[in-house]
């Protein structure tokens, strides 16, 4: 009996958190559709914002940038983290504490240190050398900064996961090393780094301090075009793009669930 | 087969050596120095440049000196004013309560996930991390539609009489709390659930065999064995928390600023690197505490790679 009260209790809290995690969420999405131009009252359903997004060059543009620069660094940070990780798992029985503290410390150093350190920085270069203005490339180099540790950690545990057994297989079949990358160890990763690739593409979607500080006055993303937006004064038209950007995770987490599903059976 | 592995070694074990650092080196040596170049030595020059002077447009000049701490420390030309200090202890004070607030929601959500069916519980985490992948400008912007003047929480909040007619709940203190406690309960759920999911249901049972108030049987059966989740929590959640910027600056406002705007403006607008680069190395001193309380956890776990994913 009462165990049962507890329960409740315990259900009850459950469903309140959620409310309390989506409701922001449904509150942009609710107001996107709003015909009035307020954040208070709910007037009419118009698609109006909606229509206004598509004629706006600078979202398209922005949303452009956003794209090249996920793609570009979850490539680049998923072929150095994933040799990284490997790396790592090869030698885990020497004493690799320095290497992990390095990888720790792009984790867990705040977002605005990390950008406001590396904006110094190159300025601090651009200065001396003229190379590395601020744009898309120091948003890319930045971002893959942050990406490699995601990757290395996600290919050294699935690595911790495998037999080992299937290495020593492999070599004493006698297979050359390109064959034991193309034969074994790419199709055995070929999860894990999608796996990879698709967490730092989000990782930089997601991410708007550190480009926010490493960014040229070109390169703005999403998330830096709809700061601007609500820094000049909040306009309904970010409802709708904020809308559209948590539909895509919407997406993303029903996709997670199948795969995660599809691999539980 | 195995002959010749133990051959192998046997004839050349000094080459065979040289060849496995060679491999270590060649495997890691690009992504330890991409960090190394575009990471720790950038962290090392903002760290120089909170011992320089501050020169024409707030750049770090020569000669070195401690201008930019004691800036930080509130002395300025006109004499001293509180008023950063202000700032330090606002982010001290939102960082303590938010994360207690975050451990007081996390444990009763990770603890009733636990108690679901093994198939729902997948699931169920997946519902409370889902709302972090939006991004955090967006997140905090569905809190400025939440809390605006006029909106139905804040007319409650009127009605209450805690804020003034015609005033929103945000820009606050209290919104600020309410953001970082949003931006961070997933941090805290998920290391608490693993803790949960790892339990001794043995010892919570023996407990209350012996007739354990439930306060009790939290306290010396539950609560010990959940200590490293709790406390990589903390760590995941506390650090972040102390150097926000995009939550206190947007529902913040002037009274609800926090370190990680005092630094960024130093950079943006207000233009001081070194008393910047001075307030950032507080929170790489913070970061750094972090990852050594991280460090002995792991030791203490055995292999603190899973302590953080």
């Amino acid at each position: 009996m009462k165990k049962q009260t507890l329960r409740r209790c315990l259900a009850a809290f459950w469903w309140l958190t959620l409310a309390f995690l989506y409701l922001p969420l449904a509150v942009v999405v609710l107001f996107s559709f709003n015909s009035a131009n307020s954040s208070a009252r709910f007037a009419d359903f118009s698609l109006r914002w909606y229509h206004q997004l598509m004629g706006n060059e600078a979202i398209l543009s922005a949303l452009g940038n956003s794209l090249v620069l996920a793609i570009v660094s979850a490539l680049l940070a998923m072929i150095v983290g994933s040799v990284f990780g490997y790396g790592m798992y090869r030698h885990r029985r020497r004493r690799l504490g320095g290497l992990v503290l390095l990888i720790y410390l792009p984790l867990v150093l705040p977002d605005i240190v990390f950008g406001i350190s590396e904006m110094a920085f190159f300025v601090q270069v651009h200065e001396w050398t003229g190379l590395l203005s601020p744009g898309l490339a120091t948003m890319i180099i930045a971002h893959v900064t942050f990406q490699i540790p995601f990757v290395a950690l996600i290919i050294y545990s699935r690595l911790v996961g495998l037999d080992p057994a299937l290495f020593e297989a492999a070599r004493d079949l006698y297979a050359t090393p390109r064959q034991r990358l193309v034969h074994f160890m790419l199709p055995t990763f070929k999860p894990a780094l999608m796996a990879a690739f698709f967490l730092s593409f989000t990782l930089s979607i997601d991410d708007f301090v550190i480009s926010f500080f490493t960014a040229g006055p070109e390169s703005a993303t999403l998330p830096i075009y709809i700061w601007g937006a609500i820094r000049k004064g909040v306009s309904p038209e970010i409802n709708a793009i904020a809308a559209l950007m948590i539909a895509a995770v919407a997406v993303a987490a029903l996709l997670s669930l199948a795969f995660g599903r599809r691999r539980a059976r | 087969m195995r002959q010749r592995m133990i051959d192998k070694t046997a004839k050349a074990p000094t080459r065979a050596l040289g060849r496995e650092t060679r491999h270590l080196l060649l495997t890691v040596t690009p992504g330890a120095l991409w960090i190394l170049l575009f990471l720790v030595l950038p962290s090392v020059y903002l760290i120089g440049v909170a011992f320089m002077t501050t020169g024409p447009y707030g750049l770090p000049q020569r000669p070195l000196s401690l201008d930019a701490f004691e800036r930080l420390a509130g002395f300025g030309f006109l004499g001293w004013s509180p008023g950063n200090l202000y700032t330090l202890l606002r982010s001290l004070g939102q960082t303590l309560v938010s994360t207690v607030l975050v451990v007081m929601i996390a444990y009763p959500v990770a603890y009733y996930i636990t108690t679901c069916r093994a198939r729902w519980r997948p699931l169920l985490l997946l519902a409370i991390v889902v709302p972090s992948w939006t991004n955090q400008v967006i997140r905090s912007f569905g809190w400025m539609n939440l809390l605006a003047p006029g909106t139905p929480l804040s007319e409650l909040a009127v009605t209450l009489g805690l804020i003034s007619p015609h005033l929103g709940l945000y820009p606050s203190n209290f919104a600020v709390t309410l953001g970082l406690v949003y931006n961070f309960l997933p941090f805290m759920v998920l290391p608490l659930y693993s803790a949960f999911e790892k339990l001794d249901v043995a010892q919570v049972e023996a407990a209350q065999d012996l007739y354990a108030s439930p306060l009790r049987t939290f306290r010396h059966a539950i609560f010990p064995q959940t200590l490293p989740g709790l406390l990589a929590g903390i760590v995941l959640v506390a650090i972040p928390a102390f150097g926000m910027y995009v939550v206190s600056e947007l529902l913040g406002g002037g009274k609800g600023m926090m370190l990680g705007n005092l630094v960024a403006n130093q950079f943006a607008g207000g233009a001081n690197w070194p008393l910047g680069a001075a307030g950032a190395i507080l929170m790489i001193l913070a970061t750094f505490i972090g990852l050594y309380v991280m460090r002995r956890l792991g030791k203490r776990l055995g292999g603190g790679e899973q302590v953080v994913i």
